[in-house]
């Protein structure tokens, strides 16, 4: 009997995992074996979990890549703009590091006609190695090796969550595939919200000196200028985003304000120097960063800005140049002056204080 | 590694197994040991090579302890051994789990600014010391031979019970290892082995990992907490707890009888328990079998008068309680029970047909005992589950607060399950305002299927009572896939800065 009940128990329990297994390979919510199946949708709302999947397996020739500001982007914009078939490339805070890791699987995939980066000023000087272990990503998700799919495989999260998600929202509903992990349709943007969420440092701090960053500076374009060396024949648009003033408010408090833009012009100067580059600056659009009603905190702008930083790209209304750069950052750092000296001063009674700085 | 992982269910129970049984066909029998101890090693080592350096140096000095003691032939030499094995295995205790703890005592007391160490706690010390330390206490008093490296060895990094105990006697594992006739696959055995296996996983990872996800919320939210929802977020833990640590050690035993190793019962239905002190035979018994044989008993037992057994039995909860945890509210939890056993002891309430050698003064019944002692040892592990005694008697304010204010909702809002999904898309289409209560009666269902399956026979008793029949392999194989499939999931990245 107990034979019996031996052989029962591992034919019946490895015939359940293997159907699992099964349906997991089948819909592949996340996208690891292949693209979705026909008549279902690309439905991509878990970056962390996605990413690297439709990097590996969807067909296309161009990238967005970028941090969280770039999520809401309409791949179509982009394809109808520039005649391709772009794909998202998002990292939560954008680190050069975790961008050019997702950029390494798209190359290794693909051909690329374009790479649309999204370059946050904060990414010159973050560390220049990429943070998915240790930021808790599904790294089963992020190598070649299969063995420790299993993860994927039997996964209760996936089999009852994800893949009857993936259904819903091919068969009902109108999610669209181009709005891939976007988020814009559940917040909202106004100077409410944005003064809702910024805590203002009361104290000034001591402004750094502009080489604090210099090493990670160094770092963080060494990794972006590899890959624009290793692949001549892929056209980088690469484009700094326009944060709010209260972004311009905050790096001052914090004395940041000469280091980020001394990073911001050895960029420049590095970036520029490579044919297969084309650069635009946003940041001193003031027209944009000075109107709160773009944002929904002192960052993150709405669609709208989205857009409109795509039709610029196509039309080249922000791009710079060799000759034209540090004029460009000449303004930038007269507005940023202006926004701690004036343009800020009828929003401080309604900004929020920082209570624990000292 | 965790028993509840994929590597160790799909690929280091196999290749252990195989390689025992093979070596075992083969008669390599001291092979077998060493392969046994090597991979229980791997298994300890899996997550921190750091912890592997301590447990061997650990096993060696007390086997050359072990050694030495075979010249000693006086009791004065046995006697220095003893206070040796003492100082090596409490102090390596002490040194990694105390000293903090003391410290920090120390500085508050006399203003003193002793550093910390913040030292990484090696997995299970407590339960490898402790089965170190009855061995050389018994060969201390000459109840233990010296053994051979590869009984000692195998006998301390047996995995199953290596890093959460039971507790286990070298005199009742060696032999077993020595025994031929344990070397032999049995069928038998290995289809119990799996059923035990099998319902210890699905305690822990479907029942107490689930009841986890409000209780922590509950305990991080101490201040906010209402009378139900404290009410509620205790009780989950009380079958967390016990969940958890039943079944961790179901599938020890389960482990064990896949090797033909008998491991001795850790818990026999505590909470059918109609008075404290059964609770204690019932709860954890291999720790309280240490304390009995190796505290209590040396200490003179019940053999010094009311007030010697009186004070010997607080003793042996005050350690049980500081051996939990180095934190004063472990001790408070100890002290507890203690307090509530000698009261049992006193023999002045008893419950009905219990089997107290001398009958209480009074008697209540034994559906009275049992609540009493069941909302007893809820209430006291608010000081087990709390960070801080500040949090416990926080919780228990809550208590005694009588208000009401809706927080119950929020906790058993944090329940989404993936068990829950389709039910909470279907409330969201049809009617989003239940959705809220949606989630309380799960939280509560979970709860009574909680305490149903509490009155029911537990793990060993399932494995000695029922058959192998279909019914069981078709329940069995359920739990086993429903458990695996339930080890990974796909956290949410709650993000939304640079």
């Amino acid at each position: 009997m107990s034979q019996k009940f031996i052989r029962n128990f591992f034919i019946t329990s490895g015939l359940l995992l293997l159907l699992c297994t099964l349906t997991v390979v089948v819909f592949d919510p996340f996208f690891q074996y292949h693209k979705p199946l026909p008549g279902l949708k690309a439905v991509l709302t878990d970056k962390e979990y996605q990413c690297t999947g439709s990097l590996k397996t969807f067909d296309y020739d161009s990238v967005i890549a970028g941090s969280s500001v770039a999520e809401n982007y309409n791949n179509g914009w982009f394809d109808q703009n520039f005649g391709c078939k772009s794909i998202k490339a998002i990292r939560s805070y954008g680190a050069t590091a975790d961008l050019c890791y997702l950029l390494d699987i798209a190359f290794a995939h693909k051909e690329l006609k374009y790479v649309f980066y999204n370059l946050d000023p904060s990414a010159l000087s973050a560390d220049p190695e990429t943070t998915y272990a240790l930021t808790g990503c599904p790294m089963y998700l992020y190598d070649d090796n299969y063995m420790n799919d299993v993860e994927y495989w039997l996964n209760k999260d996936v089999l009852m969550e994800k893949i009857p998600y993936l259904i819903a929202n091919s068969f009902m509903g109108d999610y669209d595939e181009n709005e891939s992990y976007n988020w814009a349709q559940w917040k909202e943007f106004n100077s409410d919200m944005v003064l809702g969420l910024y805590i203002r440092k009361p104290s000034v701090s001591e402004m750094k000196p502009e080489n604090y960053y210099e090493e990670l500076l160094h770092a963080n374009l060494n990794l972006l200028t590899a890959q624009i060396k290793a692949h001549p024949e892929t056209e980088f648009y690469i484009f700094i985003p326009p944060y709010s003033m209260m972004w311009w408010d905050n790096i001052y408090r914090e004395g940041d304000t000469d280091a980020y833009l001394y990073n911001m012009e050895k960029a420049m100067e590095t970036l520029l120097g490579f044919e297969n580059v084309t650069l635009s600056y946003f940041q001193n659009d003031r027209e944009v960063i000075t109107n709160l009603e773009n944002y929904m905190d002192i960052l993150h702008f709405s669609p709208d800005i989205n857009l409109y930083i795509c039709e610029s790209l196509k039309k080249g209304t922000h791009q710079v140049t060799k000759d034209n750069y540090m004029e460009s950052l000449k303004d930038m750092r007269s507005l940023a002056d202006e926004i701690v000296n004036k343009l800020i001063k009828p929003y401080e009674d309604k900004i929020k204080v920082d209570l624990y700085d000292h | 590694m965790l028993f509840n992982s994929y590597i160790f269910i799909f690929i280091f129970l196999p290749l252990t197994l195989i390689g025992w049984y093979a070596l075992n066909y083969v008669r390599a029998y001291e092979p077998a040991k060493f392969f046994l101890a090597g991979m229980s090693l791997w298994f300890y080592g899996y997550f921190n090579i750091y912890y592997l350096a301590v447990i061997i140096a650990s096993i060696l000095a007390n086997y050359l302890l072990s050694f030495l003691l075979k010249f000693s032939h006086t009791a004065l030499t046995r006697r220095i051994g003893l206070l040796v094995g003492l100082a090596i295995n409490l102090g390596l205790l002490f040194y990694f789990k105390y000293y903090d703890f003391f410290f920090e005592n120390i500085n508050a007391i006399f203003h003193a600014n002793f550093n910390l160490k913040h030292i990484l706690l090696p997995l299970g010390i407590s339960f490898f010391t402790f089965q170190q330390l009855s061995f050389i206490i018994d060969r201390c008093t000459q109840k233990a031979p010296h053994y051979s490296f590869a009984d000692y060895i195998t006998f301390v990094t047996f995995f199953p019970q290596l890093i959460a105990g039971p507790i286990v006697l070298h005199d009742e594992m060696i032999p077993q290892f020595d025994d031929l006739s344990n070397r032999r696959f049995s069928s038998d055995n290995f289809a119990k082995g799996i059923v035990l296996f099998t319902i210890g996983l699905g305690k822990k990872v479907l029942l107490a990992d689930t009841l986890a996800i409000p209780v922590n919320f509950g305990f991080e939210q101490t201040a906010f907490l209402d009378t139900p929802s404290t009410l509620l977020v205790i009780l989950a833990y009380t079958f967390e707890i016990y969940f958890d640590f039943s079944g961790y050690s179901d599938m020890a035993i389960g482990l064990g009888k896949m090797f033909n190793i008998e491991i001795p019962v850790n818990f026999n239905s505590p909470y059918k328990a109609c008075s404290v002190k059964e609770l204690w035979q019932r709860w954890h018994m291999t720790l309280s079998r240490f304390f009995i044989q190796y505290v209590y008993i040396p200490l003179g037992g019940s053999r010094k008068g009311k007030f010697g057994t009186i004070f010997n039995t607080f003793v042996v909860f005050f350690l049980s309680g500081l051996w939990h945890g180095a934190n004063w509210t472990y001790v408070a939890w100890g002290t507890m029970q203690g307090l509530l056993v000698i009261w049992d002891n006193l023999g002045i309430v008893g419950v009905k047909g219990s089997n107290e050698k001398v009958p209480s003064r009074f008697t209540i019944p034994r559906w009275l005992g049992w609540a009493f002692t069941f909302s007893f040892f809820n209430l006291s592990l608010f000081f087990f589950r709390s960070d801080s005694m500040a949090n416990a008697f926080q919780m228990f304010k809550n208590i005694f607060a009588f208000k009401e204010t809706g927080y119950l909702f929020k906790i058993a809002a944090k329940l989404d399950i993936p068990e829950f999904y389709l039910a909470k898309q279907m409330i969201n289409l049809t009617n989003p305002e239940l959705l809220s209560y949606a989630y309380a009666a799960l939280f509560i269902l979970l709860l009574i299927i909680s305490a149903m399956i509490l009155t029911r026979k537990n793990a060993v008793q399932i494995v000695n009572e029922h058959p192998l029949n279909s019914r069981l392999c078709l329940f069995i194989t359920v739990i086993f896939v429903w458990s695996v499939i339930s080890f990974s999931q796909v956290s949410t990245f709650i993000y939304f800065n640079f």
